[in-house]
C-alpha cells in the first residue's frame, strides 16, 4: 500500500529537497513583504515631510500681527469746515492721524528718517480702516480711541519670530532703533496676533500684509465652473457616443488613440492652444476666467471621456440586452439605464479631472493669467487669476513676508483639493452598484 | 431543398389544418464573421404552443432565438441570410422597425437581469417608452396584471417600489417575465430561463409558462431534457447548426428519428 502511494504521489513530501525549497519559497515571500512595506513607509515618509514643511511654514499666514494706538479723531485734520460732509470725510488725510499717534506715543522722535521709520511700523492700510470707522460712526470725530490697526510686514515678521534679533545689524531688515520700539509697544501689551481675516477676503497686494488669496479663489471658482460646464456634457455625450453607437471601424479606432494620446499631452500645449484659439483667433479677453476655462477643459476632456467610457463599459450587457428586449431604442437603452447607472463613476472621473484643472498653472500662463491683479474679479470677462498661479506669483515675489503666504495658500489649495477629492470617494461609495 | 420544404408545408397545412404558424423560417443562415453559426434552418413555430430548442451547447439555438426578436443586430458583426416571418411578414425586411418588433417578441433572458429600479418601475418601463398606458391608473393596471400573470403578484404586492434587485433569483425571474408580459407581446423568447435557478424556483416558472401558453406562445431554449418534456408541445433539436429533427414532442422524445437525437436525450452525447 505506501509502496503505491510512493508511486503515485511521485514526490515525498518530507524530503529534505522539498522542505529547503518550502523554506525558500517563504523566504522569498517575506523578503517581498518588507521590501513593499518599505516604499510604502518611505513614501508616506516624504509626504509627512512635505506636509510639514507646508504647515510649519504656512500656518503663521492665518494669523496677522496688530498694534493697539490711541488714535485721536481730531476734528482739525479730517474735518476742518466741521461740516461733517461725507464727501469730505472721505477725502481727509487719516494717516495724518495714525502719524499723529504715533508721534504721542513716542514723543522723542523727531527727526524725518526716524519718523519715517516709526509710521512704517503700522501698515499704509491703517489710514483705510480709519477711514472706514468714521464713516461708519462720524461721532467718533473729536473723540479718542484705542484701535487696532494692521501692523507692517517688518513688524510682522518680527512678531512672528521670522528675524533674527542677534545678527548684525547691517543684515537686518528691521533695525535696533526700531526693535526698540516694538519692546516698547510690546511691554505695553499693544502688539497682538489675530485671526487673518483679510487673508481670505482681499485680492493680491504689493504689501505682504494687506495680500489675499480672495481674488485668485473667485478666479479659480469661475474657470472651474467654464471647465466643468464645457468638458463635462461634452465628454460624457463622447463616452457614450463612442461606446454605445460608434461602429467599430478604423476611424473610430484613430480617434480612441488620439483621445488616450490627448491625456499625455503637456499642459502647456494646451496652454499654446488656448493662446492661438481663443485669444488670437476669436479675440476673446486676455487674463479672463472664460479663456482659462476653455482652455482647461480642453485639457480636462480627455481625462473626462476616458473615465466615462470606462464607468459605461463597467455597466453589465444584461441591463442593454433588458432594455433592448422590451423594444427600447438604443437611445432610450443609453439614456434611461446606462447613463444612470455609471453615473457615479463619470462623477468621480470628472472630479478628478477638474481637480487637476484646479492645480493646473502652465497653459494659465500662456494665455495671460499670470498678471498682478488686484481687484477681486467681478465676472468671467474680467481680468483674474487662479490659485496655484497665485502661489507661484508669490514665491516669486522678494518680501520676507511672502513666504509664509506662499505656503498658506498652497494649504488652501490643498484643502479644496483634499474636498473636492472626498467628494468624488463620497460619490463613488454612496451610488456604487454591484451586480 | 426548397422544393422540400414547400412539400413539407403543404403536407403540414393538409395534415393539421387547426395548427396556425405565427413565426416561419426559410434557410436562416447566421454567420459570425467567418464563423457560420446557423446553417439554413428551416423551422415553423406554432401559435399559443410552448417550442423547445434542445441541443448540445454551441449548437445555435440560442442564436437562432436571438434571431426571431433581432436581438442579434447588437452584435458586431453578426449577419442573418434567409427568410423569417412573423405573421408572414419578413422581419429583416427593410423598412421593419426592430425596436417594435422587440415589443411584439419579448425575451426574458437566462440570468434574472431586473433593472436596478423598484419592482413597479421594472414592469412599468416597456409601457412608458411605447406609451401603452394614457394615465397612471393604467400604468397601474398594467403593471398589476403583467405581475399577476407572471405569478408574482402575492408576494411583492406590499412592497412594489422597493427594489427589484432584491428579490430572490426565482422572484427576480418572474419579474422579468412579468416586465416582457408588460409590453403585451404576442411571442415570448425564452433563454434558459431556469438555468441559474433552484429546482422550487424552476418548478414556478415551468407552471407559469404552461399557464402563459394559452395566450402566447412561447419558445424557449433549454439544456434539461426534462425540462422540455414538462414544459413544452413541440421540440426541435438542433445539432451544429442545424435542425436535425423537430416534431410533437412526445414524438421526439420517445420515438426520435434520427440517431442524433437518440443519442443526445438518452445522454450519450452533448
Amino acid at each position: 500500500m505506501t509502496e503505491q502511494t510512493q508511486d503515485t504521489a511521485g514526490s515525498n513530501w518530507n524530503s529534505e529537497k522539498f522542505t529547503k525549497g518550502l523554506a525558500k519559497r517563504k523566504r522569498a515571500e517575506v523578503r517581498f513583504r518588507r521590501i513593499g512595506l518599505l516604499a510604502i513607509l518611505t513614501a508616506l515618509t516624504l509626504l509627512a515631510i512635505l506636509l510639514f514643511s507646508i504647515f510649519s511654514k504656512g500656518y503663521t499666514a492665518f494669523v496677522q500681527t496688530y498694534v493697539t494706538l490711541d488714535i485721536t479723531f481730531s476734528e482739525e485734520v479730517i474735518d476742518r469746515n466741521g461740516t461733517r460732509d461725507p464727501e469730505e470725510l472721505r477725502l481727509a488725510n487719516y494717516a495724518k492721524l495714525v502719524q499723529n499717534a504715533l508721534r504721542a506715543k513716542f514723543p522723542e522722535v523727531t527727526s524725518r528718517r526716524d519718523l519715517r521709520a516709526l509710521f512704517s511700523l503700522v501698515s499704509n492700510d491703517a489710514a483705510d480702516t480709519l477711514r472706514d470707522m468714521v464713516a461708519d460712526d462720524p461721532d467718533l470725530i473729536g473723540r479718542t480711541v484705542p484701535v487696532s490697526l494692521l501692523a507692517g510686514d517688518d513688524v510682522d515678521m518680527v512678531t512672528k519670530g521670522y528675524i533674527d534679533r542677534a545678527a548684525v545689524e547691517d543684515d537686518r531688515r528691521v533695525k535696533d532703533r526700531e526693535l526698540a520700539w516694538l519692546d516698547i509697544l510690546e511691554a505695553d501689551g499693544d502688539i497682538s496676533l489675530r485671526f487673518n481675516r483679510g487673508f481670505f477676503t482681499n485680492g493680491d497686494s504689493r504689501e505682504p500684509e494687506k495680500a489675499g488669496i480672495a481674488g485668485a479663489m473667485v478666479g479659480s471658482l469661475y474657470t472651474l465652473v467654464i471647465t466643468m460646464l464645457i468638458a463635462f456634457p461634452i465628454g460624457v455625450m463622447t463616452a457614450i457616443y463612442l461606446e454605445e453607437f460608434a461602429p467599430r471601424n478604423r476611424f473610430n479606432d484613430l480617434i480612441e488613440v488620439n483621445i488616450n494620446n490627448l491625456a499625455a499631452v503637456p499642459s502647456i500645449v494646451f496652454g499654446l492652444l488656448g493662446l492661438a484659439i481663443f485669444l488670437n483667433v476669436a479675440h476673446l479677453p486676455r487674463s479672463a476666467p472664460l479663456v482659462g476655462g476653455l482652455t482647461l477643459a480642453l485639457m480636462t476632456l480627455p481625462t473626462i471621456i476616458i473615465a466615462a467610457r470606462a464607468a459605461i463599459r463597467a455597466v453589465p450587457d444584461s441591463i442593454r440586452h433588458a432594455a433592448l428586449g422590451l423594444g427600447a431604442s438604443k437611445q432610450q437603452a443609453a439614456f434611461h439605464h446606462i447613463l444612470p447607472l455609471s453615473m457615479p463613476g463619470i462623477l468621480t472621473g470628472t472630479i478628478i479631472g477638474l481637480s487637476q484643472a484646479l492645480g493646473e498653472t502652465a497653459p494659465l500662463l500662456m494665455i495671460g493669467m499670470v498678471a498682478f491683479i488686484a481687484d477681486i474679479p467681478g465676472s468671467i470677462n474680467d481680468p483674474a487669476t487662479v490659485m496655484p498661479v497665485q502661489i507661484f506669483l508669490w514665491a516669486d515675489s522678494p518680501e520676507r513676508a511672502f513666504v509664509e503666504k506662499t505656503s498658506g495658500a498652497i494649504m488652501v489649495l490643498l484643502g479644496f483639493l483634499i474636498l473636492m477629492n472626498a467628494l468624488a470617494i463620497f460619490l463613488r461609495r454612496k451610488f456604487e452598484r454591484r451586480w | 431543398m426548397n422544393v422540400q420544404i414547400q412539400a413539407e408545408k403543404s403536407a403540414n397545412a393538409g395534415m393539421d389544418v387547426a395548427e396556425e404558424f405565427v413565426i416561419e423560417t426559410r434557410n436562416v443562415d447566421v454567420f459570425y464573421g467567418d464563423n457560420h453559426a446557423i446553417k439554413g434552418v428551416s423551422l415553423n413555430i406554432p401559435k399559443h404552443q410552448v417550442t423547445a430548442l434542445i441541443g448540445p451547447s454551441g449548437c445555435g439555438k440560442s442564436t437562432y432565438l436571438r434571431c426571431l426578436n433581432r436581438m442579434n443586430d447588437t452584435i458586431e458583426g453578426c449577419r442573418v441570410e434567409g427568410e423569417i416571418l412573423l405573421d408572414g411578414l419578413d422581419i429583416y425586411a427593410s423598412g421593419v422597425d426592430e425596436v417594435l418588433l422587440r415589443a411584439r417578441v419579448g425575451m426574458v433572458f437566462q440570468k434574472p437581469n431586473p433593472f436596478p429600479k423598484s419592482i413597479y418601475d421594472n414592469v412599468a418601463y416597456g409601457p412608458r417608452i411605447h406609451g401603452l398606458a394614457a394615465n397612471k391608473d393604467e400604468l397601474d393596471d398594467i403593471v398589476l396584471t403583467s405581475l399577476e400573470r407572471a405569478g408574482l403578484l402575492k408576494e411583492v404586492q406590499d412592497r412594489l417600489h422597493s427594489m427589484g434587485t432584491g428579490l430572490s433569483g426565482g422572484q427576480q425571474q418572474r419579474l422579468c417575465i412579468a416586465r416582457a408580459l408588460a409590453v403585451r407581446p404576442e411571442i415570448i423568447l425564452m433563454d434558459e430561463p431556469c438555468s441559474a435557478l433552484d429546482p422550487i424556483a424552476t418548478a414556478k416558472v415551468e407552471e407559469l409558462i404552461d399557464e402563459l401558453k394559452e395566450n402566447y406562445t412561447i419558445i424557449i431554449v433549454t439544456h434539461s431534457m426534462q425540462q422540455a418534456a414538462r414544459v413544452s408541445q413541440k421540440t426541435a433539436f438542433f445539432h451544429l447548426g442545424d435542425v436535425v429533427e423537430s416534431g410533437p414532442t412526445e414524438k421526439v422524445f420517445t420515438s426520435p428519428e434520427d440517431e442524433r437525437t437518440q443519442g443526445y436525450i438518452t445522454g450519450r452525447f452533448g
